[in-house]
């Protein structure tokens, strides 16, 4: 079944007098379990894209449902929730808190998690959150600073906070941007195992290598979404 | 999130940014330290005047001729030239009246002393014998008047301590002579050492039986009259007494003022709750200064974490989430402010209590808790824009912000 559901998504932007129609009226559907890369020249409209389905952003017009749920609809709280306990975002530049240690950048998630389910007290979100930092090899720097960490190690906090609150849709927006081909590898077999666990995963890259790895490629160019290939 | 780890993240955020928490932490505690200090000078000096104000004599009864209105009965009592208080008054209500322990008629005036070694230029104070009584005089050599001094008029004196000093150095001044206003008097006592007493230095005068004044003064008016009411409950039967026995003497007319202890002290007390209220209002204004240092790190606070807004907002965290997190902070930071201030407040007003013990500025324990209120109040009040200015940031541009 259809997880996520964009229909007749439109987004402008007003730059000063210039009206910019970064995304064009696009419809797509990515079942659960997806693993699909978005491709595209710079400034094609991936990220604005992305940040709609990580309901970081609002379509200008059009529907996007959410695992059946129409999300234009909702309002604030409902959207705050959805994406505490549906999605993880990796960002290209990891979007750490500088002044937290990578354990508590991962605990954060569970912390807002907490008001929706009582059963996250500190033990369990410390052990969760301990757990995940494993999952992607970081049992070792739990208590470094984000800038105590290499950009690999960074991502993968990233990614362990993204995972944490086992979200439906993992969405990573150049995951691997800012980082060397062996890691990005290693990067890339974390998501791969990920997926096959059951995550749904986007990804965002100019990577054709990577674009290639994935069972469904969708590109942008001006604002409308074409696929390129799918299994 | 609950309550208890928005308190542990945003003092974790404070202590994150020492130094300006520090420097927005300094604002406030000088504006509750000056809330408390200032409040404490009030009290301070009541509490000082009060008890100066009470060593003067309790239970005292002030009776001046003429009517004045009771408001403005503070200050020195001046006669009016309306009413006579007569030594024949005195006797009178010093045959009547149980009630009183002590009455005096007083007269009143300047005028110079000498001997052979010096000329001083004093206050005479014409009283009869129990004057000492009221005012609770303490005579150091020698006595005070008797009551033959003052029925036969002698002319006998009682030095305050400095007129001893200037006129005799250290030697025996008892029976020696002295010329007051160029009448010969024989000095019979000399006043302990007072100092000064609201403005009123029983050391620089010298006193005399009141027939003896009246002779001096060539007059039969007296000044006023001071009395004492024997008991402090007894003082309102006391002045009902006094005020009947007057009246009738006077053909019925109320033509004299009586002023008490109470009343004095009760427009004293207007005055200084006055005055502690100023200061309080001073006070105020400082913490109002220190509320708008808050309010301004505070907005300088959510600019420079908007990144970290957003990333919040992205994992989950709701507007209010972020809105109670800032307030948060920001009441931590004055409260704890408060709470530093009120150490300090008491730190300082007790050190100086124990170099300087006759300058108590202690603070009144009733201000604390307002204090504390106070600083609360303030976090409360200019957190809330800045608060709710983070709270209503778009994800998207927050995490877009650089
Ligand atoms: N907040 C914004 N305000 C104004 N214009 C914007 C905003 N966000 C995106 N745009 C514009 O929308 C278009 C699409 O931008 P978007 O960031 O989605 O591109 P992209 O495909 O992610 O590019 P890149 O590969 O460089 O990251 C661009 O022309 C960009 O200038
Ligand atoms: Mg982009």
């Amino acid at each position: 079944m259809a997880l996520i559901e964009l229909k007749n998504i439109h987004k402008y932007f007003k730059m000063g007098e210039e009206n910019i129609h970064a995304l064009d009226d696009v419809s797509i559907t990515i079942k659960e379990g997806d693993f699909t890369s978005i491709v595209g020249t710079s400034g094609s409209g991936k990220s604005t894209l992305m940040n709609i389905i990580g309901l970081l952003d609002l379509p200008g017009t059009g529907q996007y449902f959410l695992d059946g749920i129409n999300t234009t609809e909702m309002n604030d709280d409902e959207l705050s929730k959805y994406r505490n306990q549906k999605i993880g975002f990796v960002f290209q530049s990891f979007n750490l808190l500088p002044k937290s240690s990578a354990l508590k950048n991962v605990e954060m998630p569970l912390q807002y998690a907490s008001s929706y389910n009582s059963t996250l007290n500190d033990n369990l979100i410390r052990t969760m959150a301990l757990e995940t930092l494993e999952k992607v090899g970081l049992s070792t720097r739990v208590h470094h600073l984000p800038n105590e960490l290499s950009g690999g190690q960074r991502q993968r906090v990233a990614i362990a906070r993204a995972l944490v609150n086992n979200p439906k849709i993992l969405l990573a927006d150049e995951p691997t941007g800012a980082l060397d081909s062996k890691t990005s590898e290693e990067i890339l077999n974390l998501f791969e195992e990920l997926n096959s666990q059951g995550v749904t995963v986007i990804i965002i890259t100019h990577d054709t290598k990577i674009a290639k790895r994935c069972k469904r490629i969708l590109r942008m160019s001006d604002g409308h979404i074409n696929e390129e290939k799918s299994l | 999130m609950n309550f208890k780890k928005i308190l542990v993240y945003s003092s974790e955020a404070i202590i994150e940014n020492k130094l300006r928490s520090a420097l927005t932490m300094l604002g406030m505690i000088i504006g509750v330290l000056a809330v408390i200090l200032l409040v404490s000078v009030g009290t301070g000096a009541k509490r000082y005047i009060t008890s100066e104000f009470e060593s003067l004599g309790t239970n005292v009864i002030m009776i001046q001729p003429g009517k004045t209105d009771k408001k403005v009965a503070m200050g020195p009592p001046v006669s009016s030239s309306k009413g006579k208080l007569t030594l024949s008054d005195v006797e009178a209500l010093q045959r009547n009246t149980p009630n009183l322990s002590a009455v005096s008629g007083v007269m009143f005036g300047a005028g110079t002393i000498k001997n052979e070694n010096a000329t001083n230029n004093i206050n005479i104070l014409g009283s009869n014998d129990q004057f000492n009584k009221i005012f609770n005089m303490t005579i150091s050599d020698g006595n005070f008047f008797t009551k033959e001094d003052e029925d036969s008029g002698r002319r006998v004196v009682v030095l305050g301590h400095s007129i001893k000093e200037n006129l005799f150095g250290n030697t025996t001044a008892l029976g020696k002579l002295v010329k007051i206003n160029e009448s010969e008097h024989r000095v019979i006592g000399i006043l302990k050492q007072t100092g000064d007493k609201m403005g009123f230095n029983m050391d620089d005068m010298v006193f005399i039986p009141t027939r003896s004044a009246l002779r001096l003064f060539n007059t039969d008016k007296l000044f006023g009259v001071r009395a004492s009411a024997r008991t402090r409950s007894g003082m309102n039967d006391a002045v009902n007494d006094l005020t009947n026995i007057l009246k009738e003497r006077h053909n019925g007319e109320e033509d004299f003022t009586i002023i008490t202890q109470v009343t004095m002290l009760e427009s004293m007390n207007t005055i200084l709750n006055m005055l502690t209220y100023a200061l309080a209002a001073i006070a105020f204004i400082s913490m109002l200064v220190g509320g708008i240092g808050i309010m301004n790190i505070m907005l300088v606070s959510v600019t420079e974490r908007t990144r970290e807004i957003g990333i919040r907002r992205a994992v989950g965290a709701k507007r209010s989430d972020i809105l109670k997190q800032f307030m948060v902070e920001a009441v931590v930071i004055s409260v704890s402010s408060g709470l530093l201030g009120i150490i300090m407040s008491l730190a300082i007003t007790n050190a100086l209590y124990f170099f300087l013990p006759g300058f108590d500025m202690r603070p009144p324990f009733w201000i604390i808790p307002p204090a504390f209120m106070l600083s609360f109040l303030t976090g409360v009040v200019f957190g809330v824009w800045p608060a709710r200015k983070a709270s209503h940031i778009q994800t998207i541009d927050a995490l877009r912000y650089e």
